[in-house]
């Protein structure tokens, strides 16, 4: 595991998001407040409801707290992800964030390497060729160069959700979240999963955020968060 | 293959409503359109079975079957013009049609020279015909007028203004759409006319001339120089007036037009509905293009390419499925006119509309959030 860097990439000061109007209002997050850093691989448990998807969320500028700052290191500079106009949020996930879901959300009518591509090119705009030699370079890196011609209905749930980690990874993103990216697998394919994401954690330096049920995962995380009613508690990483 | 074409391709079941809705549409712009104009062809068949380039008539005439008598002494302002060949008298009048069996009918006389290389004289009727309508009051009709007209009948004998005729021949593919076309000699014509058309008159003057531009020129001058007691015309420019006149007069035209617009809103509402649920079917995969940062215009963008490539598959069905129809429509005696200005203009007018379908169909990209990956 690389050095670890003082400054955090990713802070989240004073939480706050509440659901719902009067009798029916229910606090998501309690004042939570945590660091995320570079090459760090971060994990958020919780039982159901406990507002892990909501922290995620709120992290990865997709839904707005209540109070409280999400502040992103941007080329050096600390800025509050909260504070940007609409296009300048989605302009900062386009160049810092990557996403995994439940899900994999794949194009049935894209190959493998499509998938990746159209990240690149309608993202990133790169230009056809290097859309390909990435994408090329990605799949051959997870494992996938021989599939990647295949559509979804072609590959196996753990092709796919490699695909889709592929989809994230491609545009070597500084932040990723992912939302419980090993529930649909089988704990061989779950594990190459969190495996890759921490290797990209380890070697490309990204801070990963991985919200999961699945006890399982916790022997490959740096770094272990407990969510329960709102409130965030940090807590020890088991021995491997 | 673009992403758009490849998503359609690969979802043809999902799309396939939309491509048959635009096929729908363009068949049925296409084929109004063209039966239209090959309705309203009849109304300028005296022009365009004859082989002259230049028609002169009375003053402001619109259309073919309007002519009101002109001295015949005009022709002396078409003599000698150069390139301008020996103009012809031409007559062109309505009759009254006894039949056979003493019913009667409106008919149109059409009497010209019968002579060999006669500019006036129908290019469908055969020399033979041409010989035997040298005879007085002898007429030639189509034969698809021939059952209405009840000439089988073996009692009675027709007649035109009260005159008998005798048939002497039919052609093909000159039908009428009120009045039945009478062909016949300028002799039989006056004959028949009798005071209806004044001695020294004709109702039109017609002349071949060198080539269409100098037709033109020479219809330019005519009119310059005579702007008040007669008018002149490029057969071009007579024929499609004389469309054009019946085409607006009778609102055929607006009807036909209306009926289009209906198809056409038809084929939009269905193909807008096909792209808003295919667009909604693949909401997840745009909501995550949505999280990762991708500008919602880019999807837009996708749902709009693949609107209008429904819409060139759509054409792409319709075109081979319009002349088949045609066909069919031939087989009934029906001219369906699919010239090149209709092909064109209806698939402008189907881009166009698969285009508003897309357009309206972007309320689905609208609704997508990328929060909804995380319910």
């Amino acid at each position: 595991m690389p050095a670890i860097s003082t400054l955090p990439s990713l802070r989240g000061v004073n939480l706050v998001k509440t659901y719902g109007d009067g009798t029916a209002r229910r606090a998501a997050l309690c004042e939570c407040s945590l660091d995320l850093y570079h090459g760090q691989l971060v994990m958020l448990m919780g039982p159901s409801g406990s507002g892990k998807s909501t922290l995620l969320a709120v992290l990865s500028g997709l839904l707005e707290p209540d109070s409280g700052q999400v502040l992103a290191d941007d080329e050096g500079q600390l800025r509050d992800v909260w504070s940007l106009t609409g296009k300048e949020r989605e302009e900062y996930r386009r160049k810092y964030t990557g996403f995994i879901f439940q899900g994999y959300n794949l194009f049935p009518a894209l190959t493998a390497r499509q998938q990746l591509e159209i990240v690149l090119k309608w993202g990133g705009d790169a230009s056809g060729g290097e859309a390909r030699r990435r994408s090329d370079e990605m799949l051959e890196r997870l494992g996938l160069h021989k599939n990647k011609h295949k559509k979804p209905a072609q590959l196996s749930g753990g092709e796919k959700q490699r695909v889709a980690i592929g989809r994230a990874l491609v545009k070597n993103p500084t932040f990723m979240f992912a939302d419980e990216p090993t529930s649909a697998l089988d704990w061989e394919n779950g594990q190459k999963a969190i495996e890759l994401l921490r290797d990209a954690a380890h070697d490309r330096g990204a801070s990963i955020l991985v919200v999961s049920h699945d006890h399982r995962i916790l022997p490959f995380v740096d770094v272990y968060y407990h969510l329960e009613d709102g409130h965030l508690e940090r807590r020890e990483v088991p021995p491997h | 293959m673009s992403y758009a074409l490849q998503t359609l391709w690969h979802e043809k079941a999902r799309y396939a409503s939309g491509v048959l809705a635009v096929t729908f549409s363009a068949v049925l712009i296409a084929l109004q359109c063209g039966l239209l104009l090959g309705l309203f062809k009849i109304t300028s068949i005296p022009i365009d079975n004859t082989s002259a380039d230049l028609w002169i008539g009375s003053t402001a005439v619109p259309s073919v079957d309007l002519g009101k008598p002109i001295p015949n002494s005009y022709i002396t302002r078409l003599a000698g013009m150069p390139g301008v060949q020996m103009p012809e008298q031409y007559i062109a009048n309505f009759a009254n049609f006894t039949k056979p069996t003493g019913g009667t009918e409106l008919c149109f006389l059409l009497g010209s020279s019968l002579d060999d290389g006669a500019a006036g004289a129908a290019s469908v009727l055969t020399k033979e015909q041409r010989e035997a309508l040298t005879l007085p009051f002898t007429v030639v009709v189509d034969e698809s007028d021939v059952k209405r007209l009840e000439l089988a009948s073996p009692d009675g004998k027709p007649k035109i203004n009260g005159k008998e005729v005798i048939i002497v021949g039919t052609v093909k593919g000159l039908k009428s759409l009120a009045a039945p076309w009478m062909f016949c000699s300028l002799h039989t014509a006056r004959q028949l006319l009798g005071f209806l058309l004044p001695a020294d008159h004709v109702t039109y003057l017609l002349a071949r001339c060198d080539s269409p531009e100098r037709a033109k020129e020479v219809a330019q001058e005519l009119r310059q120089h005579y702007p008040d007691d007669m008018i002149a015309y490029t057969a071009e420019e007579f024929s499609a007036g004389s469309r054009w006149y019946w085409l607006l007069r009778t609102k055929a035209g607006l009807a036909i037009g209306y009926a289009a617009l209906l198809g056409l809103l038809v084929g939009m509402v269905i193909t807008a509905q096909t792209l808003y649920s295919a667009t909604a079917a693949n909401a997840k995969e745009f909501a995550i293009l949505l999280a990762l940062g991708i500008p919602r215009w880019r999807l837009s963008l996708m749902v709009l390419a693949q609107s209008f490539w429904v819409g060139v598959i759509g054409l792409g069905f319709a075109v081979p499925m319009c002349f088949g129809l045609r066909a069919l429509a031939m087989q009934f005696n029906t001219d369906v006119d699919l010239r090149w200005e209709v092909l064109t203009g209806t698939g402008i007018l189907t881009i166009t509309m698969a285009l508003i379908a897309g357009v309206l169909a972007l309320r689905s990209v609208r609704q997508i959030e990328p929060m909804s990956l995380l319910r």
